[in-house]
């Protein structure tokens, strides 16, 4: 008799078959605790990349960059404008949206989406120009593999800018539910906070 | 600033921050340079 309103408590609480709804705590909601440890776990890996280019530079003291080659530092510090202004444009789609206005939120992602290719295809072009590739040296590799370890961060970060942008033109989105632009556009802060210390690591200091 | 990452709002700030906090490490360093 008790073992049998023990298991139809049990099973009140519960109506639904499958697992029961996931624990998650008031302060944070899953979808942003869920992107907060993925830009952790991010960090630790540029933290990887940038482990091996200050051993190549401290720890060994080689020069940089190599005898015999140039960085690009004018051309980049204009990219990085073109960076950091599309976190303003994304910031602009962000609030627009919280305050119902549905231009602000189009012409914001769509113009952060359009900037974020700009910069990519620049980064590309200066690859193509630079004149030498990442076999060439110790140098050469870790430039490549930090910019390009961006770069792909970049196109992530534009496929996830072009289903908010689709959505957006959709008419999806409302003041008060907007996580689905919130969300990518923390990832997005993330990877233009990340480019700075890119930029300034590799070629300004 | 518990948590910058909270929302866009904060995440956006923390970069403005970064930004700052950067331009004045390296203008630290490159007036360093310069001089010794």
């Amino acid at each position: 008799m008790e073992a049998a309103s023990i298991a139809h408590a049990v099973h009140g609480e519960h109506d639904h078959h499958g697992p029961p709804p996931a624990n998650h705590s008031s302060r944070v909601e899953p979808q942003l605790l869920g992107m907060l440890l993925f830009i952790i776990s991010e960090i630790m890996v540029f933290g990887a990349f940038f482990t091996a280019y200050f051993f190549i530079r401290v720890a060994n003291g080689d020069p940089w960059p190599a005898h015999g080659t140039t960085l690009p530092v004018l051309p980049t510090l204009f990219n990085t404008f073109i960076l950091v202004s599309s976190s303003f444009t994304m910031h602009w789609a962000q609030t627009g949206i919280k305050n119902g206005n549905r231009f602000a939120l189009k012409a914001g992602i769509l113009t952060t989406f359009l900037l974020g290719c700009t910069f990519l295809f620049l980064q590309i072009n200066e690859y193509a120009n630079i004149g030498f590739a990442p076999q060439n040296g110790a140098q050469q590799t870790i430039f490549y593999s930090l910019t390009g370890l961006h770069g792909a961060h970049v196109t992530i970060g534009l496929i996830l800018l072009l289903l908010v942008c689709v959505r957006a033109f959709r008419g999806h989105y409302t003041p008060e539910e907007h996580r689905g632009v919130e969300i990518p556009g923390i990832y997005w802060h993330f990877v233009d906070v990340m480019w700075i210390v890119v930029f300034v690591t590799v070629y300004v200091i | 600033m518990l948590n910058p990452l909270r929302t866009e709002e904060e995440a956006f700030r923390f970069l403005l921050y970064a930004i700052a906090v950067i331009t004045v490490i390296v203008a630290i360093i490159l007036i360093a340079r310069a001089i010794f």
